[in-house]
């Protein structure tokens, strides 16, 4: 009896295993600022005891462009092989993590063997704090200020700020050339839900950091408790 | 009994009582099953959500997908190279001033791209409470929310 059950959960661990071994299957990247695109190499080993096929692979966005070593999709048991993933930066910046889902044999469609992931750390050359500025309808016009700073080694100039709406007046001030800046917002009139936004274009090399935007807002007191909570 | 006789026995009993179970409790469900014991703090089950609820609905597929059977009147907001992530910013920013209820979805429980999306809006701090759909487009469609492609 124990020879049948050993068997058996041999051949059950054997159908039901993972076909695939991969060390990793996060790759962070810290890019540098200028770069358009940066690449994420995956190891695998086929460590399961039979042949596996790779059946197909998404990389869920049409920013990554995956590749298996030399086309390969057959691994016998012990073959290794390697998934390159190549990540545009288009005009993304932050923290981004890309997903690459492989299936293998006869995986079901909605749940791939694999998801990999390509975690890319893009710097924020213009940082812009707060985001948003908020005034309550009714409430004090006050001026309000958001603090704009580059984060370079080579200094990135504000060149202006052209804003969407009339219901506030705005005024750049240089605190350090093409260090520091603070960007001055007054609404003109309080009484009325608005919102405005601020486009602040600046001389910054790479393009997709050149332009930046930020938003004023004059709403009801905390809309947000008006709505049921989930 | 030799060993192969007692595998035997073993498989005809494993392969008798799966058959009882499909008979008695009929084929396993594939639609999509919302725990709320598994949820993330930022998490909502679609079934919290009425269908008539005052919600901002934020796809983060891609651009083809929303337009084939996204949520309608939602908005799109994705990851890919080719958007413009700062129109994308104008643009929730105007809707959210409306309705400052977000939820954002993406395609199924496992693509990890609603979340991010969902920081994203989160850091423009426009006062909006933002939260990620559980399941995702496949609750949606399973529920009779999203758009229904054109005909062919």
């Amino acid at each position: 009896m124990k020879i049948a059950c050993g068997i058996w959960l041999v051949l059950t661990a054997w159908i039901q295993g993972a076909a695939l071994d991969f060390p990793t299957t996060l790759r962070e990247i810290h890019a540098p600022p200028d770069v358009e695109s940066v690449t994420a190499d995956f190891e695998f080993t086929n460590r399961s005891g039979k042949p596996v096929d790779i059946a197909k692979y998404d990389p869920t966005c049409s920013c990554i462009a995956v590749q298996i070593e030399n086309g390969k999709l057959h691994y016998a048991p012990g073959e290794s092989g390697q998934v390159r993933a190549q990540f545009k930066m288009g005009n993304l910046s932050g923290t981004v993590d890309k997903m690459v889902a492989l299936w293998l044999d006869k995986d079901a469609e909605d749940k791939p063997s694999v998801a990999l992931t390509v975690r890319v750390h893009i710097p924020i050359l213009v940082s812009l704090e707060p985001k948003t500025l908020k005034w309550e309808v009714n409430g004090k016009g006050e001026p309000q200020t958001i603090h704009i700073t580059m984060n370079y080694d080579k200094p990135i100039r504000v060149l202006g700020v052209t804003a969407s709406s009339d219901s506030f007046k705005h005024q750049l001030k240089t605190i350090e050339e093409g260090k520091s800046y603070d960007l001055i917002v007054t609404p003109v009139d309080i009484k009325t839900p608005c919102l405005g936004i601020f486009r602040i274009e600046t001389d910054c090399q790479i393009k997709r950091h050149q332009i930046q935007q930020v938003f004023a807002t004059i709403r009801r007191s905390n809309p947000g408790d008006a709505v049921a909570k989930p | 009994m030799k060993p192969w006789c007692q595998l035997a026995v073993i498989a005809a009993v494993s392969v008798a009582a799966a058959l009882g179970t499909f008979w008695l409790k009929g084929p396993p469900s594939r639609l999509f099953r919302c725990d709320p014991a598994s949820l993330k703090p930022d998490d909502v089950c679609l079934a919290t959500i009425p269908a008539d609820a005052d919600v901002l609905w934020v796809d983060a597929r891609s651009r083809a997908d929303w337009m084939k059977n996204g949520v309608p009147g939602s908005l799109l907001w994705n990851l890919d190279e080719t958007e413009d992530m700062q129109a994308f910013e104008a643009e929730i920013a105007v809707r959210a001033a409306a309705t400052p209820r977000v939820i954002v979805y993406c395609g199924d429980e496992n693509c990890g791209v609603s979340r991010q999306i969902a920081g994203r809006i989160r850091a423009l701090d426009l006062g909006a409470q933002v939260s990620v759909l559980r399941g995702g487009w496949r609750a949606l469609n399973e529920a009779g929310r999203t758009r229904k492609p054109p005909a062919k």
